[in-house]
């Protein structure tokens, strides 16, 4: 269970006080497959980082029991200057998995071929996130927390992160967080909508795309 | 096509964090040295042409010391050990700002961040010094009085920038500037901390003074421990471990009270 109670989350910037989450509510179970809805500048970036829990927010309450994966998008988590492998060797080692098991995984999983041992900062946007799902997926959590990061790669490959989430569909959760509806519709069962820094849930999943076109 | 998952091993929270740390000295050890093997061979080559020629600078200039003792070591074993001192403080001072995009991983905290960094950094220094103090032993014949008890004033001094640059890295974030200071304080600290003289050749009141300086008391800790009784060595060991403890528990403070003041840029 992950819950979010009234939260808030203030920056300090040069024009002044910026509220980005402005009384967040949420309350997601363990396995449930959720999308965030958000158009650009939204907060989607600010809600990922403290449904993460990595920070902190300004006032309120996040309460999460499950394990939770750390944001999926862009290259959080990766270390552009060593090598598929190395990062692979760097999760395993700092999620407690097992090493060589986790590289096998990775590599087989990433599809990167002879790149795999090329540090990431010579891959392309497209392998950098196939790598990244790979990396993530390698980690038994019980809810992916991913942020566009499937948008990037083929088609082929997100069927595959598809099918990898669904064959844990039992255990795995995921909390997709996105401005794409299609991606929403594809992987989630409900969806909610980040707007003026609160969050609306919505029990279909098309109810709420309409309600995100209608914006 | 997907098959079996790798499934994580339970364990405990000390475990964990050793765990941790263990990754991230080896993510260190990559980063910096590259993969190559030149890399290895500049880390410690960078140092050592600095002590080299401070050390033979000294020679040069003509200081005869007392009692024989060795100019060029004299310096040399002098000198190494407050570099390892400078170095942590320096590159653990800054140790926020370089790994803000490893704290997206929830289990790495700043401790685990601020242990791994430091900890390469000491373990890298201690070899330079190891190696000095090994060809000072073969060649010249100087051997180690006290080698266990120069190893402790190594550990020591370690631990004192350890906290130290903890402690500037947590005050760093509630207040940018520090990290201006960092710079001028480790080189501002050099000459009072009996690096290049010894407290005996120093006037009563002035030995007081600098005796207030927990670097002062390691510095003539290692020299006796290095040259035995050609020097009158003056240091508490206990006060050393005082101020240890103290950084140390500030440093931990700080870095805790700073963690939740973080914004993860992007």
């Amino acid at each position: 269970m992950l819950e979010l109670e009234n939260v808030w989350k203030v920056f300090e910037t040069r024009q002044g006080r910026k509220e980005v989450l402005r009384g967040a509510y949420a309350r997601i179970r363990k396995g449930e497959h959720v999308g965030i809805l958000g158009r650009n500048g939204a907060g989607k970036s600010t809600l990922m980082r403290v449904l993460a829990g990595v920070e902190r927010p300004t006032r309120g309450r996040v309460r999460c029991s499950m394990s939770m994966s750390w944001p999926i998008g862009k290259s959080f988590g990766i270390q552009s200057s060593l090598t598929g492998e190395a990062n692979a060797r760097f999760i395993a080692r700092v999620y407690g998995t097992p090493v060589q098991e986790t590289v096998d995984f990775v590599e087989d999983f990433a599809e990167l071929g002879p790149y795999f041992r090329e540090p990431v900062r010579t891959y392309s946007s497209g392998m950098t996130s196939r790598l990244l799902m790979a990396l993530s997926f390698s980690v038994d959590f019980e809810c992916y927390l991913v942020d566009e990061a499937l948008s990037t790669g083929d088609a082929r490959f997100a069927d595959k992160c598809r099918a990898a989430l669904d064959l844990r569909r039992a255990d795995a959760g995921i909390l997709l967080v996105s401005h794409n509806a299609q991606h929403v519709k594809k992987y989630c069962d409900t969806a909610a909508i980040l707007r003026n820094g609160m969050l609306e849930f919505y029990e279909d999943v098309d109810e709420a795309i309409a309600a995100y076109q209608g914006l | 096509m997907i098959g079996e998952v790798p499934r994580r091993t339970p364990s405990g929270p000390l475990a964990t964090q050793l765990r941790v740390i263990g990754a991230l000295i080896m993510r260190e050890l990559l980063t910096r040295f590259g993969r190559s093997r030149t890399g290895y061979f500049w880390l410690l080559a960078e140092p050592m042409m600095l002590a080299i020629s401070i050390s033979s600078l000294h020679v040069l200039s003509g200081h005869d010391l007392p009692n024989g003792l060795p100019t060029f070591w004299f310096y040399a074993m002098g000198y190494t050990p407050f570099v390892m001192f400078r170095s942590i403080v320096n590159r653990g001072a800054n140790v926020i700002d370089a790994n803000m995009s490893l704290l997206y991983h929830r289990n790495i905290t700043l401790l685990d961040l601020s242990i791994a960094r430091n900890m390469m950094e000491a373990v890298v220094c201690s070899t330079i010094i190891l190696l000095f103090m090994t060809v000072a032993a073969l060649f010249f014949d100087e051997w180690p009085h006290r080698p266990a008890l120069f190893f402790l004033g190594l550990i020591e001094s370690a631990l004192l920038a350890h906290g130290f640059a903890m402690l500037l890295a947590s005050l760093e974030v509630f207040y940018e500037p520090v990290e201006r200071f960092v710079h001028p304080i480790t080189y501002m600290l050099m000459p009072i901390s009996a690096t290049f003289y010894m407290l005996s050749s120093l006037p009563y009141e002035a030995r007081e003074a600098m005796l207030w300086n927990p670097i002062v008391h390691v510095h003539e800790m290692n020299r006796w421990a290095m040259f035995g009784d050609r020097i009158v060595p003056y240091y508490d060991i206990s006060y050393v471990w005082l101020w240890i403890i103290g950084l140390n528990l500030l440093g931990m403070a700080g870095l805790r009270a700073a963690r939740p003041r973080l914004t993860m840029m992007e």
